[in-house]
């Protein structure tokens, strides 16, 4: 599920059964460290790579790698598996990989305009705070300052979105919020004290 | 040999009048007040008299560390220095600057928990430490040179393991607003005058003993882990600024700014910060980069390393490489600093040719850097800036300076936002060179009186954060609403105080802090979203005390209050807890003085109860609550029209105020009308002779 794989290292020869589990087992880990979510499809062409899956056919394969997981997933609490709006199975680690930011990769992959809504949502809310508008080109969201404006502008179009606001700080800076939770001049004081106050107060 | 684990047990006196050296014994004399700040106001008590000035030769000047430094303890590189403030205005009042670095690991290694350096030499002098040699020496081939130079200097005399506390031009020269700095960029603010006026140049401290741990070494190794497992970001930030894999929460104003992409550019090869899950304590060290925090993304690529003081994993004075300020401005590319002293040169222009985020901006820093870190210049938490941008532009500083000396700065420089116009100001600042040289290093409160400027427009103007006696807020409202501004009116100086604003900033959600301040000061009610202050409550009285007394705690243990209390932790299966008992676990485990956290507490607030009693006898008055913990107006005024105490305001209530400073008396148990400590607190604290010398003066209540 990420750009780029970056496979690790382990090489196996010996293909029991136990040695698979515990290597599909470390690549969900080892993924989950590095912020990605694994599919089947992913662990089916990591094992053939190895050399742990012999079979010809590959539907074989295909349920060989899934009983894997199934296995895997049993014998470790922390393996998660979170199925998609396409229907595929998603799988994490929650020792590396915490709730929060698997729920913000599963909204990142089926409707970014609700996920944008919902970081924004969610830290209005519980802190509460209104966010930079520029988070959103850090990763893991990695948008361009034009999807996040072209995100924006769907929003001001949709219903479900009226609550999302703006402030600019002094600097110049925007900075987003709900309007269920933050009122407008709490969120424009709270956006001047994190963008320009607390610099200036070390 | 050591009877205890933790201290040296020696205190070392240097009279520089007579030139006689002589130890004393620490615990016999000073174990209750644990060292630091402590041994410092003790001896500013015991021998200087109420009246001395600051610049007297009958002041002192404390160099104090406590058990904790040079020991494995997290944290544990802070030199308290402790003297009369001369920039505190209208009268001197003691005072601690604080500085990390290797200097205080250093002098307990050398066998010393403090320094008192008392009298005046007949010349200019440094003093040599090697372990129990200790020597006066002639300083005149120094006095005149930078810091930088005069740190090589005595480095080459006594070593690259030595560590060097040196004063810079402006020590020399008597400007109050003046430090004392060893490894590089570790400064006290405030003392650099005073040893000027003592003709002291530099302490060279090289040490190769060792700190005794009178514990069970293992479960000291065990204490350790624990903590580091407890440890955030640079100011206890515990949760990071952008969406980790392993983070339920993020702040994007976390000074926790690794993450996989971020990378130490200058270094080579460039390193990559990584995510820093925080049970990876290899990797605390990537988690700060306060360049980066303070200057912006784009510092990213300048960034050396994080560097910082001895026993800490912090690293939170991160060094830059920023190649075009050598072509530019003639200065090494190389700089390092944090907070205050990152922006120093920043911090005097209002505007930059290439906005608040250019570059412009980090050459700025970087020229500042330079200058204030060799001339030994102190900004007093950014006041002299603010001073200077107000003065200027509302035309005090063209009407106080004669045609020729205005005509002197190439105010066009100025106004465009070139780093070249620092080259002009900032030398003369430290060689008290014409009006404005001089009045500027005067400290805010003197400068006023000079310019006939009344003290009350200062405490008018909210955007100068001025606070009184010369000093300005540090982390007040804006923090923690009324326990911030109940802090800030306790000492003589800019509080530095963080045992507060390090748990409100941690950057994790308001319902996570009620809780965890639910458990620490009996009710969720201590702590309110920032801008959405509730009425004062005696939940954020206790607060308040915690905080001092946790300061003062730290001041004397030699644990860095910029980091610590640890109440809060980046871990998520703690419930996000820290651990409030981490000081008196490594107390009684290095010294081998089992105490409680209560009786560790107790044993702060004796040391902050004696800062009070100083304060009274100084000041000579029993009207401290009107006098001395005074608030100033702009805490009480909001441009919006805002009533206080509402959402989308910071600013504060009077009738409120009172009664929080009524709440907060009655916590430290001092008389409500007065703000005087009585007898029976005094006795309770242990200071029965404080209470009876100051009864003799009237001063109690």
């Amino acid at each position: 599920m990420c750009a780029e794989t970056g496979g690790t290292s382990l090489k196996q020869k010996d293909s029991s059964r136990e040695t698979v589990i515990l290597v599909t087992t470390n690549i969900i880990r080892e993924k989950s460290k590095e912020g990605c979510f694994v599919l089947t499809e992913e662990v089916l062409s990591e094992l053939v790579g190895r050399g742990f899956l012999e079979s010809e056919k590959e539907e074989d394969r295909f349920a060989q790698a899934s009983s894997i997981l199934e296995e895997a997933l049993n014998r470790n609490d922390d393996l998660r598996e979170r199925k998609g709006k396409d229907g595929l199975s998603r799988y994490y680690s929650s020792l590396a990989m915490s709730e929060a930011y698997a729920a913000l990769l599963t909204r990142k992959e089926e409707d970014l305009l609700f996920m944008v809504a919902e970081v924004i949502r969610e830290n209005s809310a519980i802190y509460p705070r209104p966010v930079p508008l520029d988070i959103f080109i850090e990763p893991p969201f990695d948008l361009t300052q034009e999807e996040i404006l072209e995100c924006l502008g769907k929003m001001g179009q949709q219903a479900e979105y009226q609550d999302i606001a703006r402030t600019t700080t002094s600097v110049g800076t925007v900075f987003l919020y709900s309007n269920r939770h933050l009122d407008p001049g709490h969120a424009s004081m709270l956006a001047e004290w994190l963008d320009v106050g607390q610099a200036n107060n070390p | 040999m050591a009877k205890h684990g933790g201290w040296a047990e020696k205190v070392l006196r240097v009279d520089l009048s007579s030139g006689r050296i002589s130890t004393e014994d620490t615990i016999e004399k000073y174990k209750d007040f644990l060292g630091g700040t402590g041994i410092g106001y003790k001896v500013i008590w015991d021998e200087v008299p109420a009246g001395t000035k600051a610049f007297d030769p009958a002041d002192k000047i404390i160099f104090g560390v406590g058990p904790l430094a040079g020991t494995g303890a997290p944290c544990n590189g802070r030199t308290a220095v402790t003297t009369l403030w001369p920039t505190c205005y209208p009268k001197p009042l003691v005072a601690s600057g604080h500085m990390g670095g290797s200097f205080a690991a250093e002098l307990k290694y050398a066998g010393y928990d403090a320094i008192i350096i008392e009298g005046k030499a007949d010349r200019p002098v440094w003093i040599s430490i090697t372990d129990g040699k200790v020597e006066i020496k002639n300083a005149r081939s120094l006095w005149g040179q930078g810091i930088r130079r005069t740190t090589i200097e005595i480095s080459q005399i006594m070593g690259p393991e030595a560590s060097v506390a040196a004063i810079g031009q402006a020590g020399e020269n008597l400007i109050p607003m003046s430090v004392v700095m060893n490894s590089v960029s570790h400064s006290a603010g405030g003392v650099g005058g005073v040893m000027g006026s003592k003709n002291l140049k530099a302490i060279g401290v090289r040490g190769t003993g060792k700190v005794a741990i009178a514990g069970d070494k293992g479960e000291w190794e065990k204490l350790v882990k624990f903590h580091l497992s407890l440890l955030g970001a640079n100011n206890q930030h515990v949760v990071p600024n952008s969406p980790q894999p392993w983070a339920e929460y993020f702040n994007p104003g976390s000074r926790w700014v690794a993450s996989r992409g971020r990378q130490w550019g200058a270094s080579q090869p460039g390193i990559d910060t990584g995510s820093c899950d925080p049970h990876d304590l290899n990797r605390i060290a990537y988690r700060t980069n306060n360049a980066a925090f303070y200057l912006g993304e784009k510092t990213w690529k300048y960034t050396v390393r994080g560097n910082g003081c001895t026993g800490c994993p912090i690293r939170c004075h991160t060094t830059v490489k920023v190649p075009s300020v050598s072509s530019k401005y003639g200065i090494s590319e190389m700089g390092q600093n944090t907070c205050a002293g990152l922006l120093f040169g920043r911090s005097f222009f209002k505007t930059f040719p290439d906005g608040p985020r250019g570059e412009t901006v980090i050459e700025a820093c970087m020229v500042g850097m330079h200058i204030a870190d060799d001339l030994g210049l102190w900004c007093n938490y950014g006041q002299m800036q603010r001073d200077f941008v107000k003065l200027y532009y509302t035309g005090k500083v063209k009407e106080k300076l004669d045609e020729k000396e205005f005509k002197s700065y190439s105010w066009d420089k100025y106004e465009k936002g070139d780093p070249a116009f620092l080259f002009e100001l900032m030398p003369r600042i430290a060689r008290r060179e014409g009006e404005l040289g001089t009045a500027l290093g005067l400290g805010t409160g003197y400068l006023l009186e000079r310019w006939g400027i009344p003290e009350p427009e200062w405490k008018e103007d909210k955007d100068l954060v001025y606070w009184h006696l010369g000093f300005p807020k540090h982390h007040a409202n804006e923090d923690a609403g009324q326990c911030g501004v109940i802090i800030n009116t306790q000492y003589n100086r800019d509080c530095q105080c963080h045992s507060h604003c390090n748990f409100v900033r941690s950057g994790l959600p308001i319902d996570v802090q009620k809780r965890l301040a639910a458990e620490i000061w009996g009710s969720p009610d201590a702590v309110d979203p920032i801008g959405a202050y509730t009425p004062m409550n005696v939940y954020k009285a206790k607060m308040a005390k915690w905080s001092v007394v946790r300061k003062e705690l730290h001041d004397s243990l030699s644990i860095c209050n910029w980091m610590g209390p640890w109440v809060a932790s980046p871990l998520k299966e703690r419930g996000y807890r820290g651990d409030d008992s981490l000081e008196s676990m490594f107390y009684g485990l290095a010294t081998g003085d089992k105490k409680s956290r209560q009786e560790l507490d107790q044993a702060g607030e004796r040391i902050f109860n004696l800062h009070r009693a100083l304060t009274i006898r100084d000041m000579g008055t029993k009207g401290m609550r009107k006098a001395h913990d005074v608030i100033p107006a702009w805490v009480f005024k909001d441009p919006s029209g805002k009533p206080p105490l509402t959402k989308g305001t910071i600013h504060m209530d009077k009738e409120d105020i009172e009664k929080a400073m009524d709440m907060y008396y009655e916590e430290m148990g001092w008389d409500k009308e007065t703000g005087l400590p009585p007898a029976s607190t005094y006795q309770k604290l242990g200071l029965a002779k404080v209470a009876e010398e100051l009864g003799k003066k009237g001063l109690l209540p």
